[in-house]
């Protein structure tokens, strides 16, 4: 009596909680914070940031803050395959699923906002100038008039200098950062201009200094594919622990602080998940 | 046959089909029993125990007589009574939940904390005029007003800061980064009083800061746009987040609830026409009308509570996306326009920062609305080239896409009727907003400051007027969606009402004429 009657009530019970599983739904389907391993694309040139070894490991800033990230998503150094995702190739990469992540220098704008969601950002650098240490002529980008200036190809920071501050420098042309730094040690130009940690990545160890005039806000943003709110949602609160641990200062000291540069360790402002 | 037997019946027969046949305990159990009760008729008007009945049923189906037949028909009929009970059970309640959270829980509450961010960046705006006018008290809005702002904004920030530690639950991130701004509000109280006090020692015209002041003032309003704005913003969101994380997973819930409601109806519904064309098949009726009555009500049931948690589904959809996100949304774009108005003041009163500050007013405008320059300099110069040209005959409608930023997400949102026109209004507005911050800049680098001080903080006409009628006109928009939103709830929370009982009402009508339909049929075996 006492047995059927625990049967049937264990029946019972069995019956409704058939009835309430897969009642409750399962949101967010298709994120990448559900993977086991990620695929991430950072920069393979960019000294401090995103540097390819020659053991074909990458280190720098990017590459510790895409680590911590991924941590909190789950994901160990071990299960992470690290790409070099060239700037031209990010929002194809991450549409076609090539990347999960990127973490490549990889500024927020209205227009990428169309094609990618982007979390954080993680840093908010600074475009800022960088020159010889011993030239104490030039203390703010205006000072910049009549000066030399690199002009790299295919890169926009110095029109932010000649065309949208309309200062007029004298800009010297050079195919990448690595022609401008040997110009401007050898004296052949005076100034280059772009964001903060990229200069500070030039600067360690060479006879040059950033003069900490910051002029505009830029927005490193972590590319996600175009649409997955969760993963965005995911490695904001990512971003958020990174500050409040003090990781993001230990980063930031350990690439930059050689530098000179006037580093940020408060949580910037993020963009917003769409 | 009289009714009182039936309703004797009516909790055992309940409880019958919770022990299917195929039970292996059940079967043994009942194996068991068969030597006491060998022989004794089926009586269920005589009191007897569950235990006992479950197993004269068992014995009656397992020797697969007509009324064994009958009855395990029955019970599986009821026991798809029961599910398509319990399904629906969780499925309202997963609707119920959804409304609560979306339209009286953290919804509101997350709409509350982005006054923080609003708040906050006022009481630095307040300040900026404060300091800016120095003792032309009747300048702008004028010294005290500003001040009696200042002190509003500070209450506002602390209410909202409650809210936000309230939404953080037991999230230990959000609780700290709580504090943290409530800590660095008291950092940046301290530096605004030295700043106010040195202001007021110096006694300066309008625009006439000493650098001591300004050091001070660079000191607070960077501690602010550092530290304090940005996590009260990301406050905002991560809240924002959860509100989403939530509103997916109920409707999603509701969604595949509706699902096993339709399955377990239509299971229900085979269950009853089985049973109905062997009870008449047997008996040589051509229907048994209170199986047929159960079969309707049934039907009913499951259509309307279909229809129900579609409808469910729809106006959760609405208060999240037409409403919710739209108003979170403005809100961002309404602080940003705030700040970003409070950066022309910062621009006029710290002229070494003010390529800085031009930066990120072009920033911030570019935030709320953004145009494609074409191929020209991003910069200020090419905004007010290209902001008239973009607005000029903008059709919501017919111009998708036309630009980008907090409006262009707006422009994509808006539905046609009172929704586009507010649109339309706030786009001529900040246009006008645009237009003044052109010709104060103008003034400002053409050496004639007082004029651009006078254009900014003139109190009636001018800047700050003009800024006053964008700032109505957002707010309306904002109220129209804020419409949508309470539409929806209230749509959400009528479409509700009674379904606490409609379904276990149905049921218990659906199981009592199942055992009317069946019972004088098996009492033909008596």
């Amino acid at each position: 009596m006492r047995t059927s009657r625990v049967a049937a009530a264990a029946i019972l019970v069995a019956a409704t909680g058939l009835a309430g599983c897969g009642l409750s739904g399962e949101a967010d389907q298709g994120s990448i914070v559900h993977k086991r391993s990620l695929v991430i694309g950072v920069k393979e040139d960019q000294p401090s940031l995103g540097l390819k070894r020659s053991d074909g490991t990458y280190e720098g800033f990017d590459v510790d803050v895409a680590k911590y990230v991924a941590g909190k998503l789950g994901v160990p150094p071990s299960r992470i395959t690290f790409r070099t995702t060239p700037s031209s190739a990010r929002e194809a990469a991450l549409a076609t699923g090539a990347v999960d992540m990127i973490f490549a220098t990889y500024s927020i704008t209205a227009q990428r906002k169309t094609k990618v969601t982007f979390g954080g950002p993680y840093y908010v650098p600074h475009q800022d100038t960088l020159v010889r240490a011993d030239d104490s002529s030039i203390k703010n980008v205006r000072d910049l008039k009549g000066k030399r200036l690199c002009e790299v190809l295919g890169s926009n920071s110095w029109k932010r200098v000649t065309e949208e501050r309309k200062i007029t420098a004298t800009t010297v042309k050079a195919r990448n950062y690595g022609e401008c730094l040997t110009k401007l040690l050898a004296g052949q130009l005076d100034a280059i201009s772009t964001d903060d940690l990229i200069l500070a990545g030039f600067a360690v160890g060479r006879p040059l200094k950033i003069i900490n005039s910051p002029f505009t806000d830029e927005k490193y943003g972590i590319g996600l594919k175009k649409g997955d709110l969760a993963a965005c949602e995911a490695v904001n609160r990512a971003v958020i622990q990174m500050y409040q641990e003090g990781k993001a200062k230990e980063f930031l000291d350990k690439w930059f602080s050689k530098s000179g540069l006037r580093i940020t360790t408060s949580v910037p402002q993020f963009e917003g998940c769409t | 046959m009289t009714t009182k037997p039936e309703s004797q019946t009516r909790p055992d027969a309940a409880t019958a089909p919770a022990t299917p046949p195929t039970s292996p305990t059940g079967r043994q159990a009942a194996r068991g029993r068969d030597r006491e009760i060998a022989g004794e008729p089926p009586d269920l008007r005589r009191p007897m125990g569950i235990a006992a009945r479950v197993e004269t049923f068992l014995r009656a189906q397992w020797l697969g007589t007509i009324p064994g037949r009958i009855r395990a028909y029955a019970a599986v009929a009821l026991v798809g009574v029961a599910a398509l009970l319990a399904v629906l059970s969780v499925a309202i309640g997963n609707a119920r939940d959804g409304v609560q959270t979306i339209g009286h829980d953290a919804g509101p509450r997350v709409v509350a904390t982005g006054s923080l961010y609003f708040a906050l960046s006022d009481m630095d705006a307040q300040v900026a005029n404060v300091l800016l006018i120095g003792r032309q008290h009747d300048l702008g809005i004028g010294h005290d007003e500003a001040l009696r702002r200042y002190e509003v904004r500070r209450v506002e920030a602390g209410q909202a800061a409650v809210q936000a530690a309230q939404l953080a639950g037991d999230n230990v991130n959000m609780q700290r980064t709580v504090r943290e701004v409530l800590d660095g509000l008291g950092r940046y109280e301290r530096l605004v009083g030295e700043a106010m006090l040195l202001d007021r020692q110096a006694n300066h015209a309008a625009g006439q800061l000493p650098q001591q002041v300004i050091d001070t003032y660079r000191r607070a309003t960077d501690l602010m746009k550092m530290e304090l704005l940005p996590k009260a913003y990301n406050l905002t969101l991560d809240s924002g987040a959860t509100v989403r994380q939530s509103y997916e997973s109920k409707r999603t819930a509701i969604e595949s609830g509706r699902t096993w409601v339709v399955v377990t109806g239509a299971l229900l519904l085979a269950a009853l026409l089985v049973l109905q064309v062997y009870v008449a098949g047997r008996f040589r009726r051509l229907v048994n009308p209170a199986l047929a009555l159960a079969t309707v009500v049934a039907f009913v049931l499951v259509a309307a509570s279909t229809g129900l948690l579609s409808a469910q589904a729809g106006h959760l959809r609405k208060a999240k996306e037409d409403g919710f996100d739209s108003i979170l949304a403005l809100s961002r774009a309404r602080a940003i326009s705030h700040s970003a108005f409070a950066d022309e003041s910062r621009y006029l009163l710290d002229p070494g920062r003010a390529d800085t500050y031009e930066q990120t007013y072009l920033d911030k405008s570019l935030a709320v609305l953004f145009v494609d320059p074409q191929g020209k300099p991003v910069n200020l110069e090419t905004y007010y080239a290209r902001l008239p040209e973009v607005l000029r005959g903008f059709d919501p409608a017919r111009d998708r896409g036309a630009f980008l930023g907090f409006f262009g997400d707006e422009a994509n949102r808006a539905r046609p009727g009172l929704e586009t026109s507010a649109l339309n209004d706030t786009l001529r507005a900040y246009q006008k907003v645009i237009e003044n911050d052109q010709t104060m800049r103008r003034l400002a680098t053409g050496d004639d400051r007082n004029a651009a001080i006078t254009l900014r903080m003139g109190r009636d006409s001018g800047a700050i007027k003009d800024f006053d009628d964008y700032d109505r006109a957002l707010v309306r928009l904002s109220a129209a969606h804020r419409d949508a939103f309470d539409q929806a709830i209230k749509d959400g929370d009528g479409g509700l009402g009674g379904w606490n009982l409609i379904p276990v009402g149905a049921a218990v009508v659906i199981a009592g004429l199942i055992l009317v339909g069946v019972r004088p049929r098996l009492a033909e075996f008596r």
